[in-house]
């Protein structure tokens, strides 16, 4: 059976107590927060399914930067929805520009 | 205000800054004027206390009250409590930064004796003297130790047993009183509640004795316990890192306590009585804790799932909130029956759950001797099934060191683990620990094994391993495990041990470095303590023997 996937391509900021927090962290970070969300979210398939988020480049630790994510959903999802649900799920230091 | 402490450092500077960041989601942070202010300790890394779900149900508790302040602190690793050392500067609190002597009270939870040397360094790193006597901050010590003595001297306040019920009262004992003394007085007419300077402790004719030197501290002391699993507060707002930790999952309590009676086990003694969490009460905390939290994670705790009355409905009953969530859950205390029997079709729906067989015997008459149930030719039936399950390995715990068992005993385990190897076609981790005779278990009163024979013992195990990639084996440290066995059974007098043995310990070693042990035994050198003595268990009593925990057998 082939799921329905409807990507929605955000940026975050990364800053403040945030930047102690690698990439594998962020990942993590975000899989809850969505999580958290009522957001209907498409995860990967085999024998360890995740909450699917891809990376566009890796982001170095220590430092203040952008973060360019895609996250995946089965339903589709504005962009409004998405900030709206998300927003008030991520730790300060973690802002969706 | 945040990193206040910090103005000349960045925390750049050390290793994995997660640990010391404290803006996990669920977080508490409060004002601090006019509260009572509480800090809860664990001497061990950011990312194995936070692994202890007792110190969380504390720290939930604790913060529920609006006129109290709790936040934590852990271990720092050596390199920033080298720093903080050199700079003359305090250890503080992860949630506001604050150091630790500007606490009323210090909580801690742990029951690993290797770690009391950490213990006191926490204290001395906070800016606190260790001695109990020479200082004005109140060090409350609850959950997880079993012999309270040697810590006596350190130790303002034990709670024997499980604090839950008697928060409310230890509050209300702190907001009453201002002062050390009347607090400690206060506290110690409460159940469960050990205050060591209100007792002398005496050994004469072949046993100890306490003796009371405040009229209304009570003795002897009962452990306490939560009658009902159901009201007992449970922490959904689940404090969630934004790193990993050594348990990255939410345990769910099932049931606490252990209806079995297997001879060398302390749990089922320091859990007594046996108690159930109802099935409505286990789906609302997982629904619950899951919306506080999001995590991808559960685990069913118990010290025995397969007693667990109804474990098919539970299973039934909550199995589809994970599946539909894409959770994984772990029942990790299972036994072999189960997994081949009932549960079978249940588990293959579960996303990953991990297979712990504990064996502790190889032979059945040993077995029989630990009162250790098992049934062999079924585990092996399970254990064929397995294969289907989706697993990557099988863990398995043995025990070694016992008076009565035999060679024939040893050479068994390794003749076991290939059979489980070959059935299986899973790669195998063996956990062979040595036998110590801790408190409170039904063999408090059996001698330990002199470290000639557990070396003995040990090779024979090792010269009936077959080892090849898929086998792990850890077999304990001999020299390692006596230790544990003298500080677990010590007396008062040992005090002045712990004492040196955390002054030797400049550089903040941890119990893997080769160093450790070895600072240990120097110490008990030095203070020429026959440590034999605890070990041989040819007292009428033992230096616990106060503590009631109430179970009949
Ligand atoms: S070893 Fe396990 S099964 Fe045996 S009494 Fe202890 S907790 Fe129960």
């Amino acid at each position: 059976m082939n799921i329905a996937k409807y990507p929605v391509k955000i940026t975050l900021y990364k800053k403040g107590e945030m930047i102690y927090f690698s990439q594998l962290d962020i990942m993590h970070v975000l899989e809850r927060a969505l999580r958290r969300t009522p957001l209907a979210l498409f995860y990967t398939q085999g024998f360890n399914p995740h909450v699917k988020i891809s990376f566009s480049k890796a982001l170095k630790l220590g430092v203040e930067g952008k973060i360019e994510v895609t996250l995946y959903f089965t339903s589709k999802v504005s962009l409004d929805e998405l900030t709206g649900n998300l927003t008030p799920q991520l730790p300060a230091g973690l802002d969706i520009v | 205000m945040v990193y206040s402490l910090f103005n000349v450092m960045d925390f750049k500077l050390f290793q994995k800054p997660q640990r010391y960041i404290g803006n996990e989601w669920n977080v508490v942070k409060k004002d601090h004027s006019n509260k009572v202010t509480i800090c809860l300790g664990y001497p061990d890394l950011y990312e194995v206390g936070m692994s202890n779900l007792g110190l969380r149900i504390i720290y939930g508790a604790l913060n529920q009250f609006n006129d109290v302040v709790c936040e934590r602190v852990f271990m720092p690793a050596p390199d920033l409590a080298r720093f903080l050392r050199k700079r003359n500067k305090k250890l503080f609190s992860l949630e506001t930064k604050t150091p630790l002597d500007q606490f009323a009270v210090l909580g801690f939870n742990f029951n690993y004796v290797l770690n009391f040397i950490n213990f006191l360094h926490i204290l001395n790193l906070g800016g606190l003297p260790v001695k109990a006597s020479q200082r004005r901050d109140i060090i409350v010590l609850g959950g997880g130790i079993d012999n309270p003595q040697p810590l006596a001297e350190f130790v303002d306040v034990f709670f024997l047993g499980e604090f839950e019920g008697t928060v409310p009262n230890f509050v209300n004992v702190l907001r009453k009183y201002k002062d050390k003394e009347s607090r400690l007085k206060a506290l110690s007419q409460i159940e469960g509640v050990y205050v060591p300077k209100f007792y002398t402790s005496v050994f004469e004719n072949n046993s100890y004795k306490l003796i009371k030197d405040y009229k209304y501290a009570k003795l002897p002391i009962k452990r306490v316990y939560v009658r009902d699993l159901n009201t007992s507060f449970y922490p959904v707002k689940w404090l969630t890192p934004h790193t990993q930790i050594i348990h990255d999952r939410i345990p769910v309590e099932i049931a606490r306590g252990c209806p079995n009676q297997c001879t060398f086990c302390q749990a089922r003694a320091f859990y007594w009585p046996y108690r159930q969490r109802s099935i409505s009460t286990i789906e609302e905390t997982v629904k619950e804790s899951y919306r506080h939290s999001g995590y991808e994670n559960f685990s069913f705790l118990s010290l025995s799932a397969s007693d667990y009355s109804s474990i098919e409905d539970l299973i039934d009953r909550t199995s589809a909130f994970f599946q539909e969530r894409k959770i994984g859950l772990s029942l990790p205390s299972l036994r072999a029956d189960d997994i081949l029997g009932r549960l079978y079709t249940k588990l293959a729906k579960i996303k990953k759950t991990s297979l712990t067989i504990a064996v502790e015997a190889a032979n059945e008459s040993l077995r029989r001797d630990l009162n250790k149930k098992i049934d062999i030719n079924k585990l092996f039936e399970a254990v064929k099934v397995v294969r289907t399950l989706r697993l990557k390995h099988i863990k398995t715990y043995f025990m070694f060191g016992f008076p009565q068992e035999t060679g024939d005993d040893l050479a068994a385990i390794g003749v076991l683990l290939r059979k489980l190897h070959s059935q299986s076609g899973l790669s195998l981790n063996a956990s062979i620990n040595t036998f110590i005779p801790k408190p409170f278990s039904l063999w408090e009163g059996e001698p330990m094994q002199t470290e000639a024979v557990l070396l003995q013992k040990k090779n024979v195990i090792l010269r009936n391993v077959r080892f090849n990639r898929n086998l792990r084996i850890f077999l304990s440290n001999p020299k390692k495990s006596i230790l544990e066995a003298v500080i677990c059974r010590a007396d008062r007098k040992f005090w002045s041990v712990i004492y040196r043995a955390f002054t030797k310990d400049t550089e903040f070693s941890t119990y893997d470095d080769a160093s450790f042990l070895k600072l240990w035994y120097n110490a008990i050198e030095e203070e020429a303590i026959d440590y034999r003595f605890y070990l041989e268990a040819k007292t009428d009593n033992f230096p616990w023997s106060f503590i009631e925990t109430g179970q009949k057998l």
